[in-house]
């Protein structure tokens, strides 16, 4: 097998944990844009902050994940002028499909959320 | 491209954002830049990442491990040249094979619903002859066609030749009569005028169909043919149609076909058996169903004429494909089989140096491995190193298959069938394309698999090379053992074949063939009506062979031996009991040649006891045999032979003469190399009353060499008789090669394939030595040091080398030892575990293996200890 033991972890990006988590972080990527167009650093900070830093976005991974959701037609972009900075940067906003898919993404989330939270609570009672 | 650039904006903005944040924080401006970089992680893979997602990506992935794949071919022409010779040698040899496969196994024949046609044969069982297919007699044959309900329809040929003397030299043509149903049945028409109409089939009208190659070369192509007259056998036949290109039935020399027009008297003759029988199975028959129904009509003929049918027991229903490639099927097979074990020991060795190459990559691949590259990207890249070295390799391959299907065509016996068909076709050159792709992958993916299990800190930092090392060598020498396995049982292959092949030329024939010519001038029974007639020619023609210079004799008869074909009769002898009807125990079967005076002394056959037959037997005088041998010894065992009598059929039949035994002669192979001779009787050919035979082949015996006579052969035979044909000239030497042309050719292909796998079993074990000794350097540099004689150093290493050996030649032979089972019926004189092969296989091998690891070893003994010590091995 491939093993990356022998590797600092700092260096190496887990190709099979990104592949997990992948679902979740299209959601909090979506989640975080309904409240307007960023860019991906603000998205990584966004959600950084909001889980008070328990979510060490790994910035890496997020540019991978941004342009596969604006090829799936749920997110579009647009080159502007940065806030504070004399810079450019790319700003991603919600398309009315990646609403819908927030949505469905969000219902799906809370079930299952709410059934591992039933089965933590009755485990616990046990 | 345009979306790399917009990336690579979009990261370089993160990159100022996020050391825009770290500076805020209070970092120097350089620590928040490698900060914010440290935060980020590879450009290269997220970009990388991105561009995964696009659909192009993996034809650009692909693109790019060809580039680099061409480039380090490129790098290492020795590697690429000799692995890529290797595999389209393997991939071009099985190409080769596969290409004759197709063409004569795998290509439906040119009929309609070919495999519906059927052969039907007589079985017969008889106690000193049997024959499962023989030729069946009319009467059977009518009354097979009335009596059966599961073919549409059957139909007789019989096979003939005759002398074609319009437009040029005359010339004799292979033909058949056949039944006016044939063309109907075989449901094919003529390409030009018609084929046969029923009425044609009744009597004899003088009409005749050409073949379509007789038609272009002697009639130049000319369509006005249909309808003209010309001569055959001196007599005049109307053309009535020429048949399509490459239609010859039912054998492939056949270029003229007339009506057989059996007559009622022949219809009811059930004791001459000289049809070939086809049948057209009705939909939804099967073969067995139709044995079984003609099995059942034999019986019944059996017990309606027993006097002719008793030793006909059943029949003989084989399907016209399995008819026509049956025999050659096997032979073929294990060819391919062959080849294909040849084919893996290619793979073996590409594996091998291909995992010798992995040990010097290691390094390069751990470093990539480091830099972030995939284990699916590492493997796809190795994956196209393969892919591309099996595109050159078939490509190559292909050449050499091309090359090889010339060679074949012109090396294969003409009796394979089918043989004008081996082509470079799609069917070919896919197969060619198949088995370079399946080669390469398997090469590919041993070292590919191999190079993915390897610790890549320990490639990187140098430190785990040892067992790395140790890994790849158990490899490679796994892969050395395979190979020798395989190579054994090619070696047995060809070892089992070369054996029976010398077996078979030591045969004794019975005739000296060294210096003897032999040609045919058949008669045509027009002209040479009588007896006097005949033998006025065969006298004055054997007196101007007899002028010729350098000829010692000169004689003829009607079949020269080794020719596959010859008249078998039943006799009975004088003094034995009459037969009861269906009483077939006393039937003896003979072998039955005419022959002219002279011909056993031309032939070098001894005369045992009495005397030559002589022109003064003639029909007039009493009828004399010379007897064989074998013949003499089981009729009249013990006794003086000259003097006895027999006759042909029962000793009751008051209608054939008592042939009166006045010399006999040694024993002779009179059909071919294999049949042990059977019992054999000689007629004068001036006494031939009761055969209506004719001489046919003429044999000269010369002091120089026999084919420079051939022209004056030719004029002696016009100055008799310048209408006659003069065909199959061929010295007796060459008629004994052809007899076994089709074990020639097996032994040829599997011996050079054999030659191969001893080359390719070398190269491996020498490979595997050599390595072994440089990954050993250092091992064998402290053993000097330490005073270890050079001597042992070389019988460590040899010992390592034939212990591989020993252990692939115990699985070879075991594998062999089963295996060759599947080559018994293309044996002769030998059984297929013959110990002399199986000990002369393991000797070869054992002798090669010691010199291909007796070079590298000796480097092991020059090994100096210091340098030793100090190459960081």
């Amino acid at each position: 097998m491939f093993t990356v033991e022998w590797l600092p972890m700092t260096t190496t990006r887990h190709r099979e944990r990104t592949e997990l988590l992948q679902g979740t972080l299209d959601m909090l990527i979506l989640r975080t844009l309904i409240l307007g167009p960023a860019h991906g650093h603000e998205i990584a900070k966004h959600i950084q902050r909001t889980s008070d830093e328990v979510l060490r976005l790994e910035h890496g991974s997020l540019y991978p994940a941004l342009h596969r959701l604006e090829r799936k037609g749920w997110l579009a972009s647009k080159w502007d002028a940065h806030r504070e900075h004399n810079r450019e940067c790319k700003y991603y906003r919600l398309t009315a499909a990646g609403r819908k898919q927030l949505a469905a993404a969000e219902s799906k989330w809370e079930r299952l959320q709410q059934a591992i939270a039933r089965v933590m609570a009755a485990a616990a009672r046990a | 491209m345009t979306d790399h650039h917009d990336l690579d904006r979009e990261l370089r903005s993160h990159l100022e954002n996020e050391a825009d944040e770290q500076r805020d924080r209070g970092l120097s401006a350089e620590d928040a830049r490698y900060a914010a970089r440290r935060a980020l992680g590879s450009a290269t893979l997220i970009k990388e990442d991105v561009r995964a997602l696009s659909p192009w990506a993996a034809i650009d992935d692909a693109a790019q491990d060809v580039r680099y794949g061409l480039r380090l071919l490129k790098k290492h022409p020795g590697f690429a040249i000799v692995a890529a010779l290797t595999l389209a040698l393997g991939v071009g040899a099985t190409t080769t094979i596969f290409s004759v496969v197709h063409a004569v196994l795998l290509r439906p024949l040119p009929y309609a619903d070919a495999d519906r046609l059927a052969m039907v044969w007589e079985n017969v069982n008889l106690p000193q002859y049997t024959n499962a297919q023989n030729a069946p007699a009319p009467g059977n044959f009518r009354d097979w066609r009335e009596g059966n309900s599961t073919f549409i329809d059957m139909a007789a040929a019989r096979d003939g030749a005759w002398s074609l003397t319009d437009s040029g030299d005359p010339i004799r043509v292979a033909g058949e009569m056949v039944s006016g149903s044939l063309f109907r049945l075989l449901q094919v028409e003529a390409a030009l005028g018609r084929t046969f109409t029923p009425d044609e089939d009744r009597g004899s009208p003088s009409v005749v169909l050409l073949g379509h190659g007789l038609w272009a070369d002697r009639f130049g192509s000319d369509p006005a043919i249909v309808g003209q007259t010309i001569h055959l056998n001196d007599e005049p036949y109307t053309v009535v149609g020429v048949m399509p290109r490459g239609f010859r039935f039912p054998d492939p020399d056949d270029e003229l076909w007339m009506p057989l027009g059996l007559t009622p008297d022949q219809l009811a003759n059930h004791g001459s058996h000289f049809l070939r029988v086809v049948g057209r199975l009705k939909p939804g028959v099967t073969i067995a169903q139709a044995q079984a129904e003609l099995d059942t009509v034999a019986a019944r003929l059996a017990k309606q004429y027993p006097q002719t049918n008793a030793g006909v027991v059943g029949v003989t229903v084989i399907s016209l494909p399995e008819q026509i490639v049956g025999d050659v099927r096997r032979p073929l097979l294990v060819l391919l089989g062959v080849v294909g074990f040849l084919l893996l020991m290619v793979c073996a060795n590409i594996g091998n140096l291909l995992l010798a190459r992995a040990s010097a990559r290691g390094r390069e691949f751990a470093l990539r491995a480091a830099l972030g590259a995939s284990r699916t990207r590492l493997l796809r890249q190795l994956l196209a190193e393969s892919l591309l070295l099996a595109i050159v390799g078939g490509a190559l391959g292909l050449a050499i298959a091309w090359w090889g299907m010339a060679a074949l065509r012109w090396l294969a016996p003409a009796d394979l069938p089918r043989l004008d068909n081996i082509a470079l076709n799609g069917w070919v050159a896919a197969f060619n394309a198949a088995i370079a792709l399946a080669a390469g992958v398997i090469c590919g993916v041993m070292p590919a698999l191999h190079s993915q299990r390897r610790d890549l800190h320990g490639a990187l930092k140098d430190e785990n090379r040892a067992s790395a090392a140790g890994v790849r060598l158990r490899a490679r020498n796994l892969l050395v053992v395979v190979e020798t396995a395989l190579g054994v049982v090619v070696l047995v292959g060809a070892g089992l074949l070369l054996r029976s092949f010398v077996r078979l030329s030591q045969v004794p024939l019975g005739f000296k063939p060294d210096g003897v010519l032999t040609f045919r001038v058949v008669l045509p029974a027009a002209r040479y009506r009588t007896e006097p007639q005949r033998t006025a020619f065969y006298r004055q023609f054997l007196d101007r062979l007899h002028a010729l210079p350098g000829v010692q004799s000169a004689a003829a008869i009607t079949s020269v031996p080794l020719a596959a074909t010859g008249r078998i009769t039943g006799v009975s002898m004088e003094g034995q009991p009459a037969m009861a009807p269906g009483d077939v125990r006393l039937v003896r079967l003979v072998d039955f040649r005419t022959v002219s005076p002279g011909y056993f002394s031309a032939m070098s056959i001894p005369l045992i006891a009495g005397r030559d037959v002589a022109w003064s037997d003639t029909n007039t005088t009493e009828p004399s045999i010379v007897v064989s041998e074998t013949m003499a010894r089981t009729f009249w065992p013990g006794q003086n032979a000259v003097g006895k009598r027999v006759k042909a059929g029962a000793p009751d039949n008051q209608t054939v003469p008592w042939l009166t035994v006045v010399g006999v002669v040694g024993d002779v192979r009179l059909v071919d190399l294999i049949r042990t001779p059977r019992p054999a009787m000689y007629v004068p050919a001036s006494q031939d009353r009761a055969t209506g035979d004719v001489l046919r082949d003429w044999i000269v015996r010369l002091s120089g060499d026999p084919t420079a006579i051939v022209p004056s052969v030719r004029s002696a035979v016009w100055s008799v008789d310048p209408t006659l044909p003069v065909t199959r000239v061929q010295t007796m030497n060459h008629a004994k090669s052809a007899s076994t042309a089709s074990q020639q050719f097996t032994l040829l292909l599997v011996g050079t394939f054999a030659a191969l796998a001893l080359i390719l079993a070398a190269v491996g074990l020498y490979g595997v030595t050599a390595y072994n000794v440089s990954q050993r350097t250092r091992e064998l540099g402290i053993r000097v040091a330490l005073g270890a004689r050079r001597a042992t150093l070389l019988r460590l290493v040899l010992a390592h080398g034939a212990k591989l050996t020993l252990i692939g030649l115990a699985i070879g032979m075991a594998a062999a030892l089963a295996l060759t089972q599947v080559m018994s019926t293309l044996l002769f004189g030998v059984g297929v575990r013959d110990p002399m092969t199986f000990v002369g296989v393991a000797v070869l091998l054992l002798a090669v293996s010691l010199v291909a690891s007796f070079v590298p070893a000796r480097r092991a003994t020059r090994v100096d200890p210091v340098i030793a010590l100090r190459t960081e091995n």
